[in-house]
């Protein structure tokens, strides 16, 4: 189990993550949602050892972080954001040196290793070609596979499909799985709601350093307020009455961010048309309205008050 | 495997312990690696040592009032390459750090000691092959044959490429503007190999060089390698000079190294 207890990281007068608290259950794969500046990074090289945390404490396996960092550090593998490899070498030997490195498997048993990885994500073919001639994509697959060769006891992916397009995607979801499935315990930092909710067992949602909301997707919006969302829009400029709907009891929050106004809501369908009339003859003007069942999205935005993208 | 599966489950137990010594030396054969993918820079250095010698020294040599003074510059140019070329490991760490290569290294299952001692030791050895034409090409001049006094040479170069690395890594990472780091280590490779009695005996020097001069660790090893090759002894005081250089930079390193990259410098 790793256990994130009160933990913070300043650099300089920033705090980055301020009393961060959570424990991610052995072989489960949680999602860290937040926006970009969240502070996801900072808490996964804490957890890495990169960086040394400033307050509370981290313990990966009963190890802490800042006592047992060599312990720490043969557990881990870390997928970046950005590639981080040797462009001057090309994909076999970024991931036949990264297993050098972080296992004891012999040379025949890496070379089978990473053929394997780089046959499953379409890279065979291009693996001695030099990474920093390689697009964004082919990089970032590289980069995932450093872990998915690896199989450590704690694999840590972030941002695993940015740059990929939409069949590596589900591709490189099909893996990290089968990584869990494998044993390892999976962290999943990510900014988009659809790999956060079809990836994640439980998703932590972070935001300005610190954990707001966590549980299971389906938990985290059967909480949000009412379970579905009516989304308005007005004209713009137009001071929005929240009065005139917080009299209904099925209406449990409504929320504008300029001429967008979210009404949470339960029975939104048998509510929608007695909301559009008392509106327009309340002298709103209404462009369109779509009713929805709650997304991840609209948690995060329940939770922090901002859009995630 | 499972027609579904795409990760082949294999019996070997992949989160065993590789050994202290086997980390080091991969770290150093990362570094020591990247010369080969890059031959050319051997090759463009050694012909320009070539100029250097025939060239700038022959003629040198015509007007300088010294007992064969060729020889003196041309052991001298071996011990200030290795000096300026074991600089560049400064040049790679803060180029990785910049790049954030140097957050994945760090992530690897490898202490911060390990790991400097590794980068060091790869960027001795680096600059050690480097100068391998070069000293050659000395040795062939200037008759230099016996094994013992070139192994007593070989030494002391090494523990000046050894020293130097780490004074580069400690650079690299007390510097965090890279406009600043540039002009620092490009000044700190002039001044430690300029600042000695590498190419110039001490009393050729001016004045406020010659009060530096010989602290400089380019000057240990260049009366230690001078000695060696010419006068066939060890000369124990230089020797313990350029054992303090390597001991204090590599401590340094390490240290500062260690504090400034977990407190989150590059963060």
């Amino acid at each position: 189990m790793i256990s994130f207890d009160k933990t913070g990281k300043r650099f300089g007068t920033l705090d980055a993550v301020k009393d961060f608290s959570l424990d991610v259950r052995d072989k489960e794969i949680l999602g860290l949602l937040g926006p970009n500046g969240a502070g996801k990074t900072t808490l996964m090289l804490m957890m890495g050892t990169v960086y040394r945390p400033t307050s509370g404490s981290i313990s990966v396996d009963g190890f802490d972080v800042i006592k047992h960092p060599n312990n720490v550090r043969k557990l881990i593998g870390i997928a970046f954001q950005d590639a981080r490899v040797d462009g001057i070498l090309g994909a076999f030997d970024v991931l036949n040196w990264h297993l050098k490195m972080t296992t004891v498997l012999d040379k025949e048993e890496r070379a089978e290793r990473v053929e394997q990885v780089l046959r499953a994500v379409d890279l065979w073919d291009a693996r001695k070609k030099r990474t920093w001639l390689m697009s964004g994509g082919m990089r970032k697959k590289v980069e995932d596979c450093k872990v998915l060769a690896q199989r450590p006891k704690i694999a840590v992916f972030d941002e695993p499909t940015a740059f990929l397009d939409v069949p590596s995607r589900l591709l490189m979801w099909k893996m990290i799985r089968e990584l869990r499935d494998q044993g390892s315990t999976v962290i999943v930092a990510t900014n988009m709601m659809d790999e956060a909710e079809r990836l994640s067992e439980r998703v932590a949602i972070v935001n300005r350093g610190k954990l707001v909301a966590i549980d299971t997707p389906e938990v985290l919006k059967g909480r949000t307020k009412g379970g579905e969302v009516l989304e308005l829009t007005v004209d713009d400029g137009q001071e929005f009455p929240r009065g005139l709907l917080t009299q209904f009891g099925e209406v449990q929050d409504v929320t504008q961010n300029e001429n967008k106004v979210s009404v949470y809501l339960s029975s939104g369908r048998l509510l929608l048309p007695k909301i559009v009339e008392t509106l327009t003859t309340g002298g709103i003007k209404i462009q369109s309205v779509h009713l929805k069942e709650v997304t991840l999205e609209d948690v995060f935005l329940n939770y922090t008050g901002q859009n995630l993208e | 495997m499972s027609s579904s599966t795409i990760l082949a489950k294999t019996s070997s137990d992949p989160t065993g312990q590789v050994s202290t010594s086997g980390l080091v030396w991969e770290m150093a054969r990362r570094d020591i690696l990247t010369l080969f993918r890059t031959p050319w820079i051997i090759i463009s250095r050694s012909m320009a040592f070539v100029i250097q010698l025939f060239v700038f020294a022959y003629f040198i040599s015509g007007m300088v009032v010294y007992p064969n003074f060729f020889q003196y510059y041309a052991v001298g140019s071996v011990v200030a390459m290795v000096a300026s070329i074991s600089f560049i490991i400064g040049y790679d760490i803060f180029e990785e750090a910049e790049e954030g290569l140097l957050d994945y290294l760090l992530t690897l299952p490898v202490s911060r000691r390990q790991f400097i001692i590794g980068r060091a030791l790869g960027g001795a050895i680096r600059s050690m092959i480097y100068i391998i034409p070069m000293f050659v090409i000395v040795a062939v001049l200037e008759h230099f044959a016996n094994p013992l006094s070139i192994l007593a040479a070989v030494l002391d170069l090494f523990l000046l490429a050894f020293g130097v690395t780490g004074l580069s890594i400690t650079m690299a990472v007390t510097v965090r503007s890279a406009n600043r780091f540039d002009v620092t280590l490009a000044l700190l490779d002039l001044a430690v190999t300029r600042i000695s009695v590498a190419l110039y005996p001490l009393t050729y020097l001016p004045n406020y060089v010659r009060l530096i001069a010989p602290y400089s660790p380019v000057t240990f090893a260049s009366i230690s390698v001078h000695d060696a090759l010419i006068g066939t002894s060890l000369n124990a005081t230089s020797l313990a000079g350029l054992l303090a250089f390597v001991a204090i930079f590599l401590v340094l390193g390490a240290t500062i190294y260690f504090r400034r990259l977990e407190g989150g410098v590059y963060g």
